[in-house]
């Protein structure tokens, strides 16, 4: 079966004309420049996309703020990844459970409004809770989607994902819902 | 200054008083029109149905009763853009290959030729206080990229052109389609008459459309007001008399 | 679903005097979908994207064996399986093996263009095997039994009641029940499906040849959870899905957004690489890739054709196409539906099977303007309408409609005479004229205007509408025989 999916492939191209890669990917800039440092402008495109941004400007005031942010929770579902120092005090719960979820993002990025996240720190945990909280260093921020892929795929990982805003659909009547399957809320803490 | 005007099929048994406006305004700019003898039809009903054959003896025809005629200019976007973006193509392997490129290069649409090759964007100001709605024909809009020129024309003889949102969309005429498929091609121009706002009267550059849209209105009992745009020109030039 | 794009004159006149609803929730859903993919087309360089994507998209199907190979090996790299199916009987058969190997009794499906292609859920059901659709459209036509009518919004041409009442009927939801309580329904019932499920199937946006990657892009989050919760996960994907560079990835997935919702990139984007490694927490055990040709290959090999594989599947054809917004998609017969359908479908199913769809276009080239890969949609359906023509596929009077035609329009004679044939029967054509009758089924009679305008250089003053030719130079109105 492969070999004659190939072979006809092959055959189909006998003698076609065969065009170049064109090389780099054009620009992706807008036409109007949005204003504002990377970090505005991702927190810009990430509210437009329905996600919620906080700036927190040093570790010890973002964990004031999940102090208060979880007072009320009884389970979180954590990235074993995240740095001791920005793990939520509220006890574990499976992320099929969780109200939360806890992110470390890989990356932000300002021209799609979006978080790259990573399976090494789990999936479901990014899905499953109706909340997802992602923590954002400061020095995470690009500009661009491209940069923020790099160059080269990460090999040790299983899934990337990128989540710009909360799950949304508007197949019924084409009114927009938020929180079909995926989180309803996501919140993006920027630290630092 | 001198032009030729290809006449079309449509302009010629649907639309002779339009051709007769157009001549009119023309010659009103100061140009003199010659209407080259043997000519009939570019082809395209016979292009766009799949018969090339047919298609290229018809093109084959129209080059040459149009070889020696300079400009050409013609009531039509639709033949307009047939003559200009598919007889290169279309006799591109033909003995008429060259004086098909050398026709397309000077195929002009009417206020096309007015506003672009003329320079004038006024042809009086007959129009004053009229307020008209004005149809993109899809092959005038996307094949030769004419979307300022009518409304310019318009505008200059003092009309106000109406915000129509369904202004750029197809009429549904398309030639057999709307023959072949004609529930559809009727939504099609319903979707047009339905959005259509308040105003005097619909025009267009293409023969084809207003064919489509005129019938539409009247087989609905509209009292709409169809019109081509060189008939309306002529208004614009002449006053309403 | 099986094709019915022969009958598409008959699907699209009932569907619009049976459920003249459907044009209209149609065409605001497909308005509103063009009205984003504008301003998204507007705040960038769109030309240059829609350029550049066209010829990377050109390259890889022109360098097609090279790089399934390469997509291949990168994949099993990664430990997932790579199959190959030469049509739907075959990927079928590839999914019936996997059922029996990993025992699976539930599936939970993310939106898949292809596996409507080939028929997955009625053949999973007839294997007693549950497949759920997890997309809320796709979920809401599953309920209704009904294809999809959108590349994008399967269900748009339902309304909110219609919704409404099949989720009463379904989960007992209030009659009146807003969006996200109906909404809230489906979610209570898919997540409990999306956990016991045993195997996750999805389709694929993309496959990176260079890194193995396959992408997959949506907005509800389904198909991230479909292809992280079952232990299985099974990907259809076609085999013109290939792009050749991780670096070519950024401008794909913005592009696809904007042309399709407007939107900067999917809310939900997978980029995934094989099953679940050794220290991640969670995400499948296995995962299978399915290249899929039925009938891709024989695309390919049509040079008046090929440029159709290109298509990323956005749906911005659909949604500009006032054809399409007249019925929907269910007209078209094929999953495929639109302009591009209707390209699709001749060289995926047989001209002849599908002859009507090329001749379902004004040819008004607003697909062609909206195409983010730049498909030029309208020439591709004149090359099949002249292959319909040179096959002796279309109707034998029209065929003779259009020698008359040529014959009539090279020989002035006999065209100024048909004008004044025209003139003379005036509204009374159609009696004589099938054609006519056509035209007249809609419109208000023809009202010809008689006769031939006049010919020759013209002095000023009026012309006068003339049957004759009195100033031609009789030399050039003869068309020499050719």
């Amino acid at each position: 079966m492969r070999d004659d999916v190939l072979a006809r492939v092959r055959a189909a191209l006998a003698g076609r004309e065969r065009f170049p890669h064109p090389g780099a990917s054009p620009s992706t800039a807008r036409v109007t420049p949005e204003p504002g440092d990377v970090v505005d402008r991702f927190a810009a495109s990430f509210q437009a996309a329905g996600g919620e941004v906080v700036r927190l400007p040093d570790v010890q005031r973002a964990r004031q703020w999940v102090a208060t942010f979880a007072a009320e929770l009884t389970g979180v579902a954590q990235s074993p990844l995240l740095p001791p120092a920005l793990r939520v005090e509220v006890p574990d719960a499976p992320p099929e459970q969780a109200e939360l979820g806890v992110s470390l993002a890989l990356h932000a990025v300002a021209e799609t409004g979006s978080l790259l996240l990573s399976s090494a720190e789990g999936r479901l945990l990014q899905l499953l809770p109706p909340t997802h909280l992602v923590w954002v260093p400061v020095d995470r921020v690009r500009d661009t989607l491209a940069e923020a892929l790099g160059t080269e795929a990460p090999a040790d990982v299983s899934a990337l994902a990128l989540h710009s805003g909360p799950s949304k659909s508007a197949d019924i009547g084409r009114i927009v819902v938020t929180g079909v399957h995926g989180p309803a809320r996501v919140i993006a803490a920027v630290v630092g | 200054m001198r032009v030729s005007l290809f006449v079309t099929c449509l302009g010629d048994h649907f639309f002779a008083d339009a051709v007769h406006d157009a001549i009119h305004v023309l010659e009103g700019l100061g140009v003199q029109v010659d209407v080259p003898a043997g000519q009939t039809c570019c082809g395209q009903p016979a292009y766009n149905a799949g018969y090339m054959t047919e298609a290229v003896r018809v093109a084959r025809h129209t080059v040459r009763v149009l070889s020696d005629a300079g400009p050409v200019v013609t009531p039509s976007g639709s033949c307009a853009a047939m003559i200009r973006t598919v007889f290169p193509r279309l006799l591109a392997s033909d003995s008429a290959a060259g004086a098909a490129t050398d026709l397309a290069a000077r195929t002009w649409e009417l206020s096309e030729y007015i506003v672009r090759h003329l320079g004038r964007e006024r042809v009086g100001q007959g129009l004053r206080g009229r307020r008209i709605a004005y149809h993109h024909g899809c092959h005038a809009l996307r094949e030769l990229g004419l979307l300022h020129e009518p409304l310019t024309l318009l505008e200059g003889a003092g009309a106000t052109v109406v915000d129509w949102p369904a202004d750029r969309e197809c009429c549904g005429f398309g030639g057999t389609f709307s023959v072949k498929l004609p529930p559809v091609s009727a939504g099609m121009a319903d979707r047009k008459l339905d959005t259509l706002p308040d105003a005097d009267l619909l025009t267009s550059a293409d023969p084809g459309c207003l064919l489509q849209l005129d019938g539409r209105a009247r087989h609905r009992r509209m009292g709409l007001t169809v019109r081509h745009l060189a008939s309306v020109l002529r208004e614009g030039m002449d006053g309403s008399a | 679903m099986d094709p019915r794009s022969a009958h598409y004159p008959r699907l699209a006149r009932e569907t619009l005097e049976q459920t003249p609803g459907v044009r209209d929730a149609v065409t605001q859903a497909a308005l509103a979908f063009d009205a984003h993919r504008l301003r998204a087309y507007g705040e960038v360089d769109v030309d240059a994207w829609r350029r550049w994507a066209e010829q990377v998209k050109s390259h890889v199907l022109t360098h097609l064996d090279t790089y399934l190979e390469q997509a291949e090996a990168r994949l099993v790299e990664h430990g997932a399986h790579v199959h190959w199916a030469d049509d739907a009987a075959a990927a079928r058969r590839v999914l019936d093996e996997l059922v029996s190997r990993y025992g699976v009794s539930r599936v939970v499906k993310g939106k898949s263009m292809v596996s409507e292609e080939l028929g997955l859920n009625d053949h999973l059901a007839s294997q007693d095997v549950e497949a759920v659709e997890s997309d809320l459209g796709e979920y809401i036509i599953q309920l209704l039994d009904e294809p999809p009518s959108h590349i994008l919004g399967p269900a748009i041409h339902r309304t909110l009641d219609d919704i409404r009442r099949i989720f009463h009927e379904v989960h007992g939801t209030a009659p009146e029940a807003t969006p996200e309580e109906l909404c809230a329904a489906a979610r209570s019932t898919l997540r409990e499906v999306f956990l016991s499920a045993d195997m996750g199937i999805t389709g694929g946006n993309f496959v990176v040849a260079e890194t193995g990657t396959l992408a997959l892009i949506e907005n509800e989050g389904n198909i991230r959870i479909s292809t992280s919760a079952p232990r299985v996960h099974v990907a259809f994907v076609g085999i013109e899905k290939l792009l050749p560079r991780w670096s070519d990835l950024a401008v794909f997935l913005q592009l696809t957004a904007r042309a399709a919702t407007g939107q900067p990139v999917g809310t939900f984007v997978s980029l995934l690489h094989g099953p679940a490694r050794d220290d991640e927490p969670d995400g499948p055990d296995e995962v299978h890739v399915v290249f899929v040709d039925n009938g891709r290959s024989r695309v390919l090999a049509d040079p008046d054709a090929w440029e159709a594989l290109r298509c990323l599947r956005c749906g911005a054809c659909l949604n500009v196409c006032p054809v399409y917004r007249q019925t929907g998609g269910h007209a078209y017969g094929y999953v495929y539906s639109g302009p591009i359908g209707a390209v699709l479908a001749p060289g995926l199913l047989g001209l002849s099977e599908t002859l009507p769809l090329p001749f379902a276009s004004s040819l008004c080239g607003a697909c062609a303007e909206a195409c983010p890969v730049r498909i030029p949609i309208p020439e591709l359906l004149l090359a099949w309408r002249r292959r319909a023509v040179d096959e002796g596929l279309t109707p034998r009077a029209e065929r003779a409609a259009f020698r008359a035609f040529s014959a009539v329009a090279t020989r002035p004679g006999l065209y100024r005479a048909a004008g004044r044939l025209v003139a003379a029967t005036g509204g009374r054509m159609a009696r004589y004229l099938p054609v006519l009758g056509s035209w007249e089924s809609v419109r208000a009679p023809l009202d010809p205007s008689g006769g031939t305008v006049r010919r020759g250089p013209r002095h000023g003053g009026a012309a006068q509408p003339s049957d004759s030719d009195q100033t031609g130079a009789p030399g050039s109105e003869v068309e020499p025989a050719p």
